[in-house]
C-alpha cells in the first residue's frame, strides 16, 4: 500500500472538529437543505427497473421539480440508483462506481430484488442482499415500483438527509473490512479497486476498528498496481481451446 | 413456392436413408439426423432448398441418455416452412463441428452454447465466454449443476426476524415448517 | 486514490486508441458495454460485451412449475413484455393441444399491438436523444404512459402484464374499456404530425441518420436479421403474415418497407408499422363485442398440471423482429427446458459489431437505437 504521509492532508483532524462559531449548527442545516434539494442521480440502467425511470424524469411525473437531475458521470453524482436486481458482473461495476463517486454520496435500492433476492432469488448470478457490499440508504419495494413510488421515496431520502440521517456512505469507510470481506467471498480473494479505501478513511478520519481487519490483509497481499484492460482484439485470429483469456 | 412443390419435397427427403421425417404441421417439420450427416443436410437444406434463416440452435442436456441433443431451427422464405434439426451428441467429449461456414448466425449460438454447457464447438470463429466471462463454477445449464446449493453457498439472504416472531418464540413457538428445508428434501429425493 | 495507478504512460504519438463504451453509458440502450478501437474518430473495430444483465432464465424456468413460469417470462424483454408471454403460452399449447377460445385470441392480438406501439413511441424517443433531440424522448414517454394505463386497467401491472396464460388469457376486459383504447388511438393518430414535424422530418436528423449503419439485403440474411431491420432492407418479411399465429390472418394490415438500410430507413419501417398497429387496433375494437364466449381453456389444476411430452418451437412478431421460444417438456410438472431466442441475440452482438466499423464515434449509438438491440433478450 503506498505511504500516506507523502499526500500532502489539507488540514489535521481529531475526532468531531471543534466549533467555535455558535451559529455553526444553523450552517450545517442550511448546508443539508440545500443538498437535499439539488441530488444529481447517476444514469447508469443496472437492472430491469430503469425502465419506470424514464416515466419518472420527463413530464408526466417530472422529479425534476424535486431538483433531482440525471448526471452521467460518477464524479459528480450524488445518488447510485440501483435499479433492480443486480447480476455479479454489475455488481463489480457498481463498487467501481461507487468508489469513484464523492462523499456525501448515497446508494437508493429500487425494487425487491435488492431487497431480499426477489423474482430471482434462485438464480446464480444475481447478487440477493445488496447492503452486504455497498451500505445502501433507501430501499423502494415493488416489482417495478410505480413512478409515484420512486419519487415518495426520493422525497423520504431528502427528508433523511435534510435531518441528517442519511450517513450510510460514512459506514462504508468505518465498516470497510465487513464489506470488503463480503466482495471476495463472491469475487474470489483477489478482489481489488482503483480506490484506495482505507486511505480516504482515514483521510476523512472516518478510520475505525472496523475499516482494516483479516480481509484488508487479504487485499494488501494481492495488492499490485492495476494493468491497463488487455485489449481483447485479435483481428484474424482463432482462438484455440482451452486458451481462455478472463479478465484477470 | 406452390403448395405442391413443397409435398414433392415432402416425399423426396422422406425416402432418403439415415434422415427420420416427420411433417409435424402445415408449417412445421421434424428431422432427425446422425450427428456426423447433419452438416451435410445442412448445407442441402441451404443450398438446394432456400432455407437461408437459421432461427437458432437449441441443445437439451439429457443426462440420463448421457447425450446431448442439438437442435437447428431453419425457416425458408419461399416455402414458408421451419424444419427442426435434431442430433445427439455424446456428453463426454463433448465436441463438436461448428456449422458456421454455412451460417453465419451460428457463431452466437455456439459460443453461448459451449460457455452453458461445456460442448466445443471446432471450427467456430470465436468460442471466448460472452455472458459468463468472470464465473468460475461448472457450465450452469447442465442438469447435474445444482444452482439452489450455490445459491445457498455464495449468497446470503436477509435475516427476517419481526416483532411477531420473537413474541412467539418467547412463549416457546416458532416456525414449524421451513420452506428452504422443504425444498432441499424435495431435491434430495429426487431421482 | 491510488497514485500508481494514474501515472502517465508514455506511448508513441499515434491515432490510435481503444475506448470502452461500457455500462455506464447513457448511448447504449441498458446495460450493455462496446470495446471500441478508433483511428481518431473513426472506428476500426468493435467487440460486444454482454451479460451485465444475466439471471439464469433457463435455468430459473426448470426448477418452477408451468404457472409460476407467466411471472418470469415478461421479464427477459423489458420494454416489450408481451410477446414474451405470448410465445411461451403459444409453446405450450402446441404441445399440451390447448385450444384457446377465440375471444381470448382477439384480445391478446390487442395486447400485443399495444405493447408494439408503446415500444415502437420508446424507441423514437431514445433514438432521438441520441442525436441530441431531448423533446422528442420526453414526448415519446409520456405517449407511451397513455397507453401504459391502458395495460394497466386491463392486466394489473404497468409494465410486466403476466397476463397470457397457456389456454387463453386471465381477466375480460373491463367496462368500457375499447372505448378507451379506441380514444386512446385518436389521440396517437393525432400526436403523429406533431413528431413528424418535430423528428420525422426534422432536417437535423434526416442527416443524421441517413447513411448511418448501412447494411443491405444480402448482409441482412446473411447476419440473421428479422423483424423492422429486415423490413428495411427491402424484404417483405413479417411473421405475423408469413407463419400466422392467432388471428392475423383474419386481419388487414400491410408490411411497410424500405429499400435504403440506414438508420434512418428503419426509423421510416417503424413509423409505418405505427400506423399500421393502430390500423389493426381498431379492427379488433370493432369486431371484439361480438365475440363472446370464454376468455381461458380451463386447466384442471394449475398448481399441479403437467403437460404431456413433446416439443415445439413457438415464433412471434415482436417489436424488435423474430422472437422464439423452443419448449421441451417430458410429462412433469415443471419445463425440461426452455430455450428463448430474442431478436437482439443477433441485432446486438454480430450486426451491431459489423455495422459500427468505419462510422464515426457520435454515430454508435444512434446505430445502436436504430437496430433497436435490447440487453436483457441477449443476456436472459
Amino acid at each position: 500500500m503506498t505511504e500516506n504521509t507523502d499526500i500532502p492532508v489539507m488540514l489535521e483532524r481529531d475526532g468531531d472538529p471543534k466549533r467555535t462559531n455558535p451559529l455553526a449548527h444553523v450552517f450545517d442545516e442550511l448546508v443539508r437543505f440545500c443538498r437535499s434539494r439539488s441530488l444529481f442521480m447517476l444514469h447508469y440502467c443496472t437492472g430491469c427497473g430503469a425502465i419506470e425511470l424514464p416515466p419518472a424524469m420527463t413530464s408526466r411525473f417530472d422529479m425534476e421539480r424535486l431538483g433531482i437531475q440525471p448526471m452521467v458521470t460518477p464524479r459528480q453524482a450524488d445518488i447510485l440508483l440501483v435499479t433492480g436486481y443486480v447480476s455479479v458482473k454489475t455488481l463489480k461495476r457498481i463498487i467501481l462506481t461507487y468508489e469513484q463517486m464523492s462523499s456525501p454520496k448515497y446508494v437508493v435500492g429500487i425494487c425487491s430484488c435488492t431487497v431480499n433476492g426477489g423474482m430471482y432469488w434462485q438464480s446464480y448470478a444475481t447478487a440477493k442482499k445488496l447492503d452486504e457490499y455497498l451500505p445502501v440508504d433507501l430501499y423502494i419495494a415493488g416489482c417495478m415500483p410505480r413512478p409515484e413510488a420512486v419519487i415518495e421515496g426520493m422525497k423520504k431520502l431528502m427528508a433523511d438527509i435534510k435531518s441528517g440521517k442519511a450517513s450510510n456512505w460514512q459506514d462504508y469507510y468505518r465498516n470497510y473490512d465487513y464489506y470488503l470481506g463480503n466482495q471476495q467471498h463472491l469475487f474470489g480473494d483477489n478482489w481489488q479497486t482503483p480506490t484506495d479505501v482505507v486511505g480516504e478513511a482515514r483521510n476523512y478520519a472516518l478510520a475505525g476498528p472496523g475499516t482494516t481487519g483479516e480481509h484488508t490483509a487479504l487485499l494488501e497481499q494481492y495488492q499490485r498496481p492495476l494493468e491497463p484492460i488487455t485489449s481483447h482484439f485479435r483481428i484474424g485470429e482463432t482462438v484455440e481451446p482451452g486458451d481462455e483469456q478472463g479478465d484477470g | 413456392m406452390s403448395k405442391s412443390i413443397v409435398k414433392w419435397l415432402d416425399n423426396i427427403i422422406a425416402d432418403v436413408e439415415g434422415v427420420g421425417y416427420q411433417r409435424k404441421s402445415d408449417r412445421r417439420i421434424r428431422m432427425d439426423v446422425a450427428s456426423d450427416t447433419l452438416p451435410t443436410l445442412l448445407e442441402l437444406l441451404r443450398g438446394r432448398a432456400s432455407y437461408v434463416h437459421l432461427s437458432a440452435i437449441t441443445c437439451v442436456d439429457w443426462i440420463e441418455d448421457d447425450e446431448f441433443e442439438l437442435v437447428y431451427h431453419l425457416w425458408s422464405y419461399e416455402n414458408n416452412t421451419l424444419v427442426s434439426a435434431h442430433t445427439r451428441v455424446p456428453r463426454s467429449p463433448g465436441v463438436y463441428l461448428s456449422v458456421y461456414d454455412i451460417y453465419h448466425p451460428a457463431a452466437f449460438f455456439e459460443r453461448d452454447i459451449h460457455e452453458m454447457f461445456g460442448l466445443y464447438f471446432e471450427g467456430s470463429p470465436d468460442m471466448e465466454r460472452f455472458i459468463l466471462t468472470e464465473w468460475d463454477g461448472p457450465p450452469p445449464m447442465r442438469k447435474d449443476f445444482d444452482a439452489e446449493g450455490w445459491v445457498q453457498r455464495k449468497f446470503n439472504f436477509q435475516d427476517y426476524h419481526p416483532e411477531w416472531l420473537k413474541q412467539l418464540e418467547d412463549e416457546g413457538g416458532g416456525v414449524a415448517i421451513r420452506p428452504e428445508e422443504v425444498r432441499a428434501k424435495k431435491r434430495a429425493d429426487k431421482p | 486514490m491510488r497514485p500508481e495507478n494514474y501515472q502517465a504512460k508514455n506511448h508513441p504519438p499515434s491515432n490510435e486508441y481503444e475506448l470502452n463504451f461500457g455500462p455506464n453509458h447513457p448511448g447504449i440502450e441498458g446495460n450493455y458495454a462496446l470495446q471500441l478501437k478508433l483511428h481518431g474518430d473513426q472506428i476500426v473495430h468493435a467487440r460486444a460485451d454482454g451479460g451485465y444483465l444475466h439471471r439464469g432464465f433457463e435455468k430459473l424456468m426448470e426448477g418452477r412449475l408451468w404457472i409460476q413460469n407467466i411471472a418470469l417470462v415478461p421479464r427477459i424483454c423489458v420494454p416489450d413484455p408481451a410477446p414474451m408471454e405470448l410465445c411461451y403460452s403459444l409453446a405450450i399449447e402446441e404441445i399440451g393441444g390447448l385450444e384457446v377460445p377465440e375471444r381470448a385470441q382477439w384480445i391478446r392480438v390487442m395486447q400485443l399491438e399495444l405493447s408494439r406501439i408503446s415500444a415502437h413511441l420508446f424507441t423514437f424517443g431514445g433514438h432521438a436523444a441520441t442525436t441530441g433531440m431531448y423533446s422528442n424522448m420526453y414526448w415519446g414517454v409520456a405517449d407511451r404512459d397513455i397507453i401504459l394505463d391502458l395495460f394497466e386497467e386491463l392486466t394489473g401491472g404497468r409494465v410486466y402484464s403476466i397476463y397470457n396464460i397457456p389456454g387463453g388469457v386471465r381477466r375480460d376486459l373491463p367496462e368500457g374499456y375499447l372505448e378507451r383504447v379506441s380514444n386512446t388511438m385518436d389521440y396517437i393518430e393525432s400526436r403523429l404530425p406533431d413528431y413528424d414535424n418535430l423528428f420525422f422530418t426534422n432536417q437535423v436528423f434526416v442527416n443524421r441518420a441517413k447513411g448511418a449503419g448501412v447494411m443491405d439485403q444480402e448482409q441482412a440474411l446473411d447476419w440473421g436479421v428479422t423483424g423492422p431491420n429486415l423490413r428495411a432492407t427491402g424484404l417483405a418479411f413479417d411473421v405475423r403474415r408469413d407463419d400466422p399465429y392467432l388471428v392475423y390472418d383474419q386481419l388487414e394490415f400491410d408490411i411497410p418497407t424500405e429499400a435504403a438500410g440506414d438508420a434512418w430507413a428503419r426509423t421510416l419501417v417503424r413509423r409505418r408499422e405505427l400506423i399500421e398497429s393502430i390500423r389493426i387496433v381498431r379492427q379488433v375494437v370493432k369486431a371484439l363485442p361480438d365475440i363472446g364466449g370464454p376468455i381461458r381453456c380451463p386447466i384442471p389444476n394449475p398448481l399441479a398440471w403437467t403437460v404431456p411430452a413433446g416439443e415445439a418451437y413457438a415464433r412471434v412478431e415482436s417489436s424488435k423482429g423474430e422472437t422464439c421460444y423452443y419448449v421441451v417438456s417430458d410429462g412433469g410438472d415443471m419445463p425440461y427446458r426452455v430455450h428463448v431466442r430474442g431478436p437482439s441475440s443477433m441485432h446486438a452482438v454480430q450486426v451491431l459489431e459489423n455495422l459500427v466499423k468505419g462510422c464515426r464515434i457520435e454515430d454508435v449509438a444512434q446505430i445502436m437505437f436504430s437496430l433497436d438491440a435490447c440487453p436483457p433478450e441477449v443476456d436472459r
